[in-house]
């Protein structure tokens, strides 16, 4: 009996304490949206220059019917019957999409490069296969969406997007057919109601300019951006912000301008910036001539130098030549006092990697597997744009701006890396081991806080109140890969300063003149 | 069963007699080259070989005859032969647990026994989850909760089977967004699959040697793989089937301690490396109270 007793005084201790502390795992995420409801539409956004387009009627949209006319009640008529029958899945989506298409493309665009950040696996006999556009779903699959290519690819997206809507914006005001839940009080607006004309429609243009540039880029993961593009044309149908045809002029006007995008992408050096053994065994030559010890891979087995020819990927409202005339000067040369006294400290920091420097260090790291840094800071610039509450035409500029100068930084950066090729910490003093991996390219001068400088540069220009917070961020990322021992002092704060140079570019030739503000 | 048995494990079916404490220090060497990617069994240059030592303090408490409580803390470091990759060091999780040997039933020459062990765990550092092979742990507060049979006849041979089933609170990374292999989350939490394991040994128990061979199976209910040529995530579905033995001898002199050794080696895994671990230690019994 009375060990009965004890197994009900147990098993009630055993329930309990899995139910306090067992049954709820849910994540809590940093980045919910709230339904957009915009301070501000800017009507006036087809005046604001263009990134690539040559006006905004360059590609023509064609008047839309009358909402008077049988056609158009037809097409309310089909809203009205799919709202009298949504399901929760349905409602599900459009509160997805409510949040806003700009922020959702760029969190999905994340998760994309986050899963195609992931290098190629060495072949038996020790040599690397390089990603195929061509083959995509193989091993290695395509792409490896490294910070280059990243950089890139976040330009392209969220310049196609901004171009698109800004063609949408002048269509809009120029037919200025009212959202459906305007026109018909028995059209519910599942979403917060605007008086943006909704001809074409905004969801449905970054749906065509996002999907067709994404495809591109990344190719194998067809199915997740087909799929996001339907549901946010859904959404905007279901929620009775967008009719049929609103919805067909804008999933056309998009595709098009994506069009131009993509034409561009495929002619912009991209394709030759693997480079090739001679170009490889060029650039060692290049250092050593300089008395420099060249870079080597420390990578086991050894891998090809990372996208050596990016430098000559064309920049975003930049030269080459401008770039090449911001290449810092050249870093200290192994053997020399100034480089040992760099050695030294970065052998301290990995000495002696506290806790605190860590956490650091790995919040910053954005190595494989991750959004890369350039993705880091699109990440910090949702949230501010999200509390901004920006129309989509405003949020999608301020990522633009953001990408286009981490585009350029990673242009500018990835010039200096190549024209020096010089040696990581650990190739010159072999005993200093990292907080995090190495990358696999020279250290002079570091991507992170180039990028992060760049990003930082243009996010003070747009929120000019949270300055003092992007300058320290970008200093502490910068910092994090003098910590883990990934970068000496001076790569550090030369590829700050290179990347507030490119970040003032883009604010002051661009966005100071852009018509925006 | 002698007094002098010192129940050291969670798994074992053992226990101290009240009053009695078994305490001492393990040291553990493990070891490995190969490890699977997924399900692919690879090496890989720029980690090389990884070795795992701790120090583990253990101690074991009769509360009463029937009711054992059973404290562990290891200080655990880490080191990879090759690569650049720092090793990690420290104290890892306080391992709190009440034994229960709920059922007991003699025979004529044989005994049969069962126990229900809850166990709680909980990280004493702040080391850092997001560093695998190399971080010490995952940063999680666990809860295993347990049953064990134990069969043992008076020629000293027995079985002890043993199931565990632990629920592990979330992770927290120092980063504000993760890749777990399947899906990309905008989140430093990582929610941790719970995991479940089955122990086996057939042994040999009299006159103060204690000799078994082991079966040791882990299984981790979910969590993504690792992909080709990607770094492990703390939340890998990580599965191991270990085979093993174990000696713990009692010496005659000086009375009350024993020394243990085991080993243990990886036959199969999943997102784990193929480890080879010896562990060696000694335990000493005091006795609070002679109820016998």
């Amino acid at each position: 009996m009375k060990s009965k007793f004890y197994i009900y005084i147990l098993s009630s201790l055993f329930l309990t304490l899995i139910c306090v502390t067992g049954c709820d795992k849910s994540i809590e995420f940093s980045e919910d949206l709230v339904p957009l409801s915009p301070g501000n539409l800017d009507s006036d956004a087809a005046s604001w220059s263009m990134i690539l387009m040559t006006s905004p009627d360059q590609i023509a949209v064609p008047a839309p019917a009358d909402v008077a006319s049988d056609a158009y009640k037809a097409e309310l008529a089909t809203i009205k019957d799919a709202q009298s029958k949504i399901t929760k899945g349905q409602q599900q989506t459009i509160d997805y999409w409510s949040g806003g298409g700009v922020l959702r493309w760029n969190q999905i665009f994340r998760g994309l490069v986050a899963k195609y950040n992931l290098p190629p696996a060495p072949r038996a006999d020790g040599t690397y296969p390089a990603p195929d556009a061509e083959n995509p779903f193989g091993d290695p699959m395509f792409p490896f969406s490294n910070p280059p290519y990243a950089a890139r690819a976040y330009s392209y997206v969220t310049n196609s997007i901004y171009d698109a809507l800004k063609a949408a914006w002048h269509f809009k005001y120029l037919y200025n057919r009212p959202a459906p839940y305007k026109v018909d009080d028995a059209v519910q607006a599942l979403v917060p109601e605007t008086d943006l004309p909704a001809y074409p429609s905004e969801d449905a243009v970054m749906s065509g300019a996002a999907a067709e540039m994404l495809k591109l880029l990344f190719p194998a993961a067809l199915e997740e951006i087909t799929k996001n593009a339907a549901d946010q044309r859904n959404a905007a149908l279901w929620s009775g912000k967008a009719s049929t045809t609103d919805i067909s002029a804008g999933l056309a006007l998009g595709k098009s301008v994506a069009g131009l995008f993509m034409a561009r992408a495929r002619t912009d050096g991209m394709g030759a910036a693997g480079g090739n053994k001679a170009i490889w065994e060029a650039l060692k030559l290049n250092a050593s001539s300089r008395g420099d010890e060249p870079w080597v891979s420390l990578e086991t087995p050894p891998r090809p130098p990372m996208l050596p020819v990016f430098n000559k990927v064309l920049p975003w409202k930049m030269t080459y030549d401008q770039i090449v005339a911001i290449r810092p000067a050249a870093p200290p040369l192994r053997g020399s006092a100034e480089m040992d006294s760099e050695c030294d400290e970065v052998k301290y920091y990995t000495d002696n990697l506290t806790r605190d420097r860590l956490a650091i260090v790995h919040k910053w790291a954005d190595g494989a597997g991750t959004y890369t840094p350039p993705g880091h800071w699109n990440d910090i610039a949702a949230e501010h744009i999200r509390d901004a509450s920006f129309s989509e035409v405003r949020a999608a500029r301020a990522f633009a701006l953001l990408n286009m100068a981490m585009h350029n930084a990673a242009v500018a950066c990835w010039d200096t890396k190549y024209f020096y090729f010089n040696a990581r910490p650990t190739q010159l003093v072999p005993a200093i081991k990292t907080g995090t991996g190495i990358p696999n390219f020279p250290a002079y001068v570091s991507g992170h806080s180039t990028f992060s400088a760049s990003a930082a540069g243009v996010l003070s220009y747009l929120f000019p109140t949270h300055s003092s917070d992007f300058e320290a961020m970008a200093t502490e990322a910068s910092m994090s890969r003098l910590y883990g021992g990934i970068h000496y002092r001076k790569d550090c704060e030369g590829g700050l300063a290179l990347g507030y140079d490119v970040g003032e570019h883009i604010v002051e030739t661009f966005a100071k003149v852009d018509g925006a503000d | 069963m002698s007094a002098s048995v010192c129940g050291q494990t969670l798994t074992d079916g053992l226990m101290m007699p009240k009053k009695n404490l078994c305490t001492g220090f393990m040291y553990t060497h493990d070891q490995w080259t190969d490890y699977w990617e997924g399900e692919l069994k690879r090496d890989n240059g720029n980690i090389g070989k990884i070795t795992t030592q701790s120090l583990m303090w253990v101690g074991n408490y009769g509360i009463t005859n029937k009711i054992n409580v059973i404290a562990m803390l290891p200080y655990i470091k880490t080191k990879a032969s090759m690569g650049t990759l720092q090793g990690m060091e420290g104290v890892q999780d306080l391992s709190v647990g009440v034994k229960y040997n709920f059922f007991r039933k003699k025979f004529e020459k044989s005994a049969f026994n069962t126990f229900a062990v809850l166990n709680f765990s909980t990280p004493l550092s702040d080391y850092t989850p997001d560093f695998v092979p190399l971080s010490i742990g995952a940063q999680t507060t666990n809860l295993t909760y347990r049953l064990t049979a134990y069969f043992k006849i008076e020629q000293g041979w027995f079985i002890n089977a043993s199931g565990g089933y632990t629920w592990r609170s979330n992770t927290t990374l120092d980063r504000p967004s993760y890749f777990d292999g399947n899906e990309f989350y905008t989140s430093d939490e990582v929610k941790m699959p719970n995991v479940f394991d089955v122990f086996v040994s057939l042994g040999y128990l009299k006159n103060g040697l204690q000799v078994e061979l082991n079966y040791i199976q882990q299984n981790t209910l979910g969590g993504g793989d690792i992909r080709r040529q990607d770094m492990p995530f703390v939340s890998n579905r990580m599965n191991a089937i270990k085979v093993g033995a174990l000696v713990m001898y009692y010496l005659p002199k000086p009375k009350h301690l024993a020394v243990r050794a085991s080993t243990a080696f990886t036959v199969d895994g999943r997102n784990m490396g193929q480890s080879t671990t010896f562990m060696g230690g000694a335990l000493y019994t005091i006795q609070f109270y002679k109820n016998q």
